[in-house]
């Protein structure tokens, strides 16, 4: 909604027809000898070599999964195997113009990606450069095991494949020696020095992620290009919908400042063997009869949609070509359509129920390697006996990796016996880093110019001043807070970039970022298409090549939108990269209330149930700043909450209320809001000031003094301050705005009844939400804890309190009740 | 609507009773005067009835629980009714005490004081917060001797703060030993009057608290040749109760003999003539109860109680009569006996002795006495020591009648002799006194017609 955008009635209104361009389908149609001024007899012959390499390297992982052995040497492997045979001729073409700069990302079924990017970034390396990247990756590790191995190599790029080869394969089966330490695995490999960043086990997975490497490139100016390697069955997914549409926005050639406009540099390449699993995309489960139609769907220049003829490498080879020239020339993004085929099943266990023998043994006629070997044979480019030579060094090469990778010795297993935090040390990276890169900041203004600056200079930092509250129109909020840590670090890392739903003029839905645009560029704040699911996908893919972002869902209640980005995607990709990968993102989501149902959820429980998420939850400007900053300085994801009950309350907790300057508040450490002897409230987000409310009912009526924690995180959490003083009180509340069942506020409970079992006097009890929808606000007292529910569970489960009368039904009975009925 | 079943109140000092059977179990029919459970107080036992008819919903607590009198103890009513409203936290609520302790909370409100070790429930059954218990093993009082305050009947830190105040503490040293032990028994001698290994031991001995193991022929090593009983709790109250009196009084004990000739003609004559007059079966223990109700009012310093620092003289007799039941001794009282007639004190005790024999004694009368009477000579013992039943001063026994001589008018012959032993404290009394007291009693038991003329 940016001004400048005039939305005409006189131009909407009016009559008129959309006008489509043909899209080409198989449109290549050189023969080798008019491909000979573009080739050399080497390339010719290494396209060959690469898709034999690709062949047998997955021959071997199916009949390891189906015979048990592979030469006559068994190995059982478990994990997951879903092969590409048959399909390398679309690998080997894709990776043949494509170099250490340019960037893949895969699906589950990317083993022929991962070796033709990596055969393709080596031929391009100089030696030196090479031995650089495999001295340092995991210090030299991987290098020594493939060296020890076999010491008599011809070459740097001879050894460079064997390390290629063997650090995938030991991957795959799970080795410490592998790429990612065996913590990805088959179906999430990757190596970043050659390009090739994260497959993905979720289909279409890749589509946001990688739009999201291609902002990176984009907004800091990175060399390359970006492909999204996803399958034709993932264009039934409504995240790649969504990652196509925010790649191709029209602010990026109508708003974006001049340097940084056009579209994003990545291409969607569908690589198309026509089922989905067993569901046949074409004609069954898909309505678009031929993928690049789709492309026609995103915008005018129908993503320069093509068909490409996927069992031809060198068709593949021509598109890719063109088309990483578009992306350099700011015109992206684009939408391929390979066309391929596997002749393996989905998966081992795959029966082929869904298909005919016929229609395989059809396709294995047209088998690229077999053809294509022909036809470079026929053109008397190599001959059968050079390609065959090559063949028998696949195999010497594969049969010596593969008996390397299942040494136990050589390729020994992440040991959780001599080292059990092996894992858990990877899951957080925990660091602290000021800046993602040391260059200038692109802003538009000095900060002591930007209108909210001034604006906040003018408010007063305490929340009570000489005894009385500061009117709101004068009290620094928790919304400033929250700005302030932001705008701080705007002018301090380069690559931080902040954007999701309504962010930049509106200045975020509550108006946090009031402000924001008045210092920031396009490239740094923007407003981003209504797709949650493509906003923290893009967010996981832009860390994951180096920068730090900020990106905002509006409601928590709009997480459910990007249910595998968060929990999946943003969650995972440290420890699956054995800590190679950072991941600084703030994720802030507001927990609303007033809206009704679906916009008035607590919902910190669902992400600190997955494994790899920091959550914090400040309640105060203190707070919510000092978090802020530590979420911003560190590089892990954190979900900041952010209650709307609140964003304008001002600072009553710390003296001389919240500073100016930089400080933080560490992530995990819950904070004493008040001091008691009694019993202990502990507290998380808003209910923060429900439980003071609840603290002064006591004092006054019972006479007992409540001990007030703000738990502040969720995730990290430290528990010292909360078993002292449970040890001094005896007593403990749990309570926050979360649904009851299944809660953190439970998760709290139980770790405080099993650290502090013998000071316990009654067992902790937790006041949540009820287990409804929320209702109108009118009725919300009834849903969200209040001050007298507290009470009410202290006299009925902690301590009978003299005279109360309860107006809530704590009891055992109702207890059983409820969960009878799930309520 | 479903019915509660209530613990009724036996009496107004109870505040708890024992559930001692259950006669029926959950989910079972029962009719209007189906026995549904069986019940005790410290002194004695009961029967509940159903009053309405219908199916017992639920069972709140189990045989050996100890329930507050009111609390709601079960629920009868039609199946799948809602009873959560009968939950005997909700019943018990307005009879909540809340006990004074060291907490704020307590102080501010001024908590009712509460007699420690009124109720006490068994060994596992106790519910104890893990924070009271840690403080009762820190300071070493004997959680089970607290007043539940605490949700659902559970002692909570506040109520072993209560105890630390008057409740027993033991040494550390002690602490697992004495947990072995019924720990009523036994009184403290250490610092604060802790309970110290020394007297535990001290009462091992009197317990017999090593099973002695005698070389008897025919019995193999190790076996038990000896039944355990555990005590009723009754006993234990009764063993405190004696412990306690030997343990805190003076007491001593002086005996005398009377000529019975003239009580046993009166007696005769009453059975001969008793039943025209509608007079009751008179016996020799009522007539002392009598002449002993007249008596003290002329030495009130045994009709009294002795509290230390103060003594209450009594202007009525309220004799305790002590009785032998099969769950153990029981001492019903007299009210006012001193203004009662032979007539109406022998069918009083009568219809005490009978309650108490058949447990359904109303507990208000077991208590109250000024002075006590019991009596073995039935049992044909001559002399023995009553131990008093503080704060009484002063216990009577009566013993059995032997033929002994005396010299009348130079002639040697032989009366009926009854022996009478007084045990009283001489905190209170001194020997003269009580002596005195016996004396008069000889000489009006001895002039009983005339003494009855008065």
């Amino acid at each position: 909604m940016p001004k400048q955008l005039f939305v005409n009635p006189d131009e909407v209104r009016k009559s008129g027809w959309i006008k489509f361009q043909d899209i080409p389908v198989n449109q290549y149609n050189k023969t080798i000898e008019e491909e000979k001024a573009n080739y050399t007899v080497e390339d010719f012959v290494r396209i060959y070599r690469d898709m034999v390499i690709i062949r047998e390297f997955e021959t071997l992982l199916q009949l390891v999964k189906t015979t048990g052995e592979y030469n006559g040497v068994s190995y059982d492997y478990p994990g997951p195997a879903h092969l590409s045979i048959g399909q390398e001729a679309a690998a080997v073409g894709q990776a043949f113009h494509l170099d250490k700069d340019d960037f893949i990302f895969g699906s589950h079924r990317s083993h022929g990606e991962i070796i033709a990017k990596g055969l393709s970034a080596i031929e391009k390396m100089s030696d030196d450069e090479l031995m650089d990247i495999m001295k340092k990756f995991w210090d030299g590790r991987i290098l020594k095991v493939v060296e020890e191995s076999k010491r008599d190599y011809s070459s740097v790029k001879e050894l460079a494949m064997d390390f290629l080869l063997y650090g995938a394969l030991a991957e795959i089966f799970g080795r410490e020696t592998g790429f990612n330490k065996g913590l990805g695995g088959s179906m999430h490999a990757f190596f970043t020095p050659f390009g090739i960043y994260p497959n993905n086990a979720i289909v279409g997975g890749s589509a946001g992620i990688a739009m999201g490497a291609a902002l990176f490139k984009k907004v800091n100016r990175k060399k390359g290009i970006v492909i999204a390697n996803i399958g034709d069955g993932s264009m039934g997914c409504g995240p790649v919908w969504e990652a196509m549409n925010m790649a191709a926005m029209d602010q990026f050639k109508y708003l974006w400042e001049e340097g940084y406009r056009g579209g994003l540099p990545i291409i969607f390449n569908f690589f198309n063997n026509h089922y989905g699993m067993g569901g046949q995309t074409c004609g069954e489960t898909m309505a678009y009869q031929m993928l690049a139609r789709v492309g026609a769907g995103i915008n005018p220049e129908q993503m320069h949609a093509e068909r490409v003829d996927g069992y031809n490498p060198l068709a593949v080879i021509d598109a890719i070509k063109r088309k990483k020239q578009l992306l350099l020339e700011n015109k992206g993004p684009v939408l391929l359509d390979v066309v391929t085929y596997r002749f393996c099943g989905h998966s081992p266990s795959d029966a082929s129920t869904y298909r005919t023998s016929e229609e395989v043994e059809i396709w294995k006629r047209h088998d690229s390697i077999v053809t294509y070997r022909k036809q470079i044979i026929d053109a008397g480019i190599a001959t059968q006996e050079q390609l065959d030579a090559i063949l028998d060094d696949v195999k010497q090469r594969l049969d010596r990796i593969y008996r390397l990778a299942i040494d136990d010795e050589k390729s020994p297993r992440m040991n959780l016996v001599a080292n059990p935090d092996a894992i858990a040390s990877v899951m957080f990276s925990n660091q602290r880093i000021e800046k993602m890169e040391d260059r200038e900041c692109e802003v538009l203004i000095p900060k002591e110019e930007n209108p909210r600056v001034q604006q906040i200079k003018k408010k007063v930092r305490v929340a009570i001043q000489d005894g009385k509250p500061v009117p709101k129109s004068r009290v620094y909020q928790l919304r400033d807070a929250i700005f302030e840590a932001i705008l701080d670090k705007f002018y301090v890392d380069p690559t931080l970039i902040a954007y999701g739903e309504d962010n930049r003029d509106w200045g975020g839905a509550f108006a946090v970022y009031r402000g924001l645009t008045e210092s920031l560029p396009y490239h740094r704040l923007f407003n981003a298409p209504i797709s949650e699911a493509a906003i923290v996908a893009s967010a996981v893919g832009y860390a994951m090549c180096g920068g730090r972002v900020v990106v905002e869902l509006m409601y928590a209640d709009f997480m459910g939108r990007a249910g595998d980005e968060i929990f999946n995607q943003l969650a995972k990709w440290q420890a699956m990269s054995a800590g190679l990968l950072k991941m600084p993102v703030v994720l802030r989501v507001s927990v609303g209330s007033k809206y009704g149902a679906q916009h008035s959820q607590d919902w910190t429980s669902l992400v600190a149930h997955i494994p790899g998420l920091k959550v914090v939850f400040p309640a105060t400007p203190y707070d919510a700043k000092g978090l802020m900053n530590s979420a911003l300085m560190g590089t892990d994801p954190v979900v900041f909450f952010e209650s709307q009950r609140i964003y304008d309350v001002g600072e009553m907790f710390h003296p001389g209320g919240v500073p100016e300057g930089y400080y933080e508040v560490p992530i995990g450490e819950p904070d004493i809001k008040k001091e008691g002897k009694d019993i202990t409230i502990l507290t998380a987000g808003a209910m923060l000031y429900r439980a003071l409310e609840a603290a002064k009912i006591l004092e006054t009526k019972y006479g007992m003094s409540a001990e007030i924690i703000d738990a502040r995180s969720i995730v990290p959490f430290n528990y010292e301050k909360v078993i002292e003083s449970v040890k001094k009180t005896g007593k403990i509340v749990i309570t926050g705005d979360a649904c009851e069942r299944s809660s953190y506020l439970k998760e709290f409970a139980q770790n405080i009844t099993e650290l502090a079992f013998d000071y316990l006097d009654a067992p902790p009890v937790v006041v949540g939400a009820r287990n409804w929808i929320t209702p109108a606000h009118e009725l919300e007292r009834f849903f969200f804890p209040q001050p007298e529910w507290i009470i009410d569970a202290i006299h009925e489960k902690i301590v009978p309190l003299k005279g109360h009368v309860p107006s809530n039904n704590f009891t055992a009975n109702e207890q059983l009740r409820r969960a009878r009925l799930g309520v | 609507m479903a019915t509660p079943v209530i613990m009724p109140r036996q009496g107004q000092t109870v505040e708890s009773c024992i559930i001692t059977k259950w006669h029926k179990k959950k989910g079972d029919k029962v009719k209007v005067g189906d026995l549904l459970f069986s019940y005790e107080t410290d002194k004695a036992a009961f029967d509940e009835e159903a009053k309405v008819e219908g199916t017992l919903l639920e069972i709140y607590f189990d045989e050996g629980d100890d329930v507050p009198v009111l609390a709601t103890v079960c629920v009868i009513g039609q199946e799948g009714e809602d009873i959560s409203e009968f939950l005997p936290s909700d019943a018990s609520a307005e009879e909540e005490v809340v006990s004074e302790g060291q907490q704020s909370v307590a102080e501010s409100q001024g908590g009712t004081d509460i007699e420690s070790g009124a109720v006490v429930p068994e060994g596992d059954s106790i519910k104890i917060s893990p924070r009271a218990r840690n403080l009762a093993e820190r300071v070493g009082v004997d959680y089970r001797q607290a007043t539940p305050t605490g949700p659902h009947g559970r002692i909570i830190e506040r109520d072993i703060r209560q105890l630390m105040d008057k409740g027993q503490l033991v040494t550390p040293a002690a602490r697992e030993q004495y947990m072995g032990t019924d720990g009523m028994l036994i009184g403290g001698t250490g610092i604060g009057g802790r309970v110290t290994t020394a007297d535990l031991e001290s009462v091992k001995g009197q317990a017999h608290y090593e099973v002695p193991q005698l070389p008897v022929q025919g019995v193999k090593a190790g076996e038990a040749d000896y039944e355990e009983v555990k005590l009723s709790n009754i006993r234990k109250v009764i063993a405190n109760a004696m412990h306690q009196s030997l343990a805190n009084t003076a007491q001593l004990t002086i005996h005398i003999s009377f000529d019975a000739t003239e009580i046993l003609a009166f007696r005769n004559k009453v059975k001969e003539y008793g039943e025209r007059l509608g007079l009751a079966n008179i016996t020799l223990n009522d007539i002392i109860l009598y002449a002993v109700s007249r008596t003290l009012l002329k030495h009130k310093a045994l009709n009294a109680h002795f509290l230390g620092d103060k003594m209450l003289l009594f202007n009525h007799v309220h004799l305790g009569v002590a009785v032998d039941t099969e769950r153990g001794l029981m001492v019903p009282t007299i009210y006012n006996a001193d203004t009662k007639s032979l007539d109406e004190i022998s069918r009083e005790v009568k219809e005490l002795v009978e309650a108490c024999r058949k447990g359904s004694i109303n507990p208000d009368y077991l208590k109250g006495g000024t002075f006590t009477v019991t009596n073995l000579g039935s049992l044909g013992v001559e002399f023995f020591t009553p131990i008093l039943n503080p704060p009484q001063i002063g216990i009577l026994g009566v013993n059995t009648i032997v033929q002994r001589v005396k010299e009348v008018d130079g002639k040697i012959i032989t009366y009926p002799s009854m022996g009478l032993s007084l045990t009283f404290d001489h905190r209170a009394v001194d020997g003269a006194p009580a002596a005195r007291f016996l004396q008069d009693l000889k000489t009006n038991l001895e002039n009983f017609s005339v003494f009855l003329a008065k």
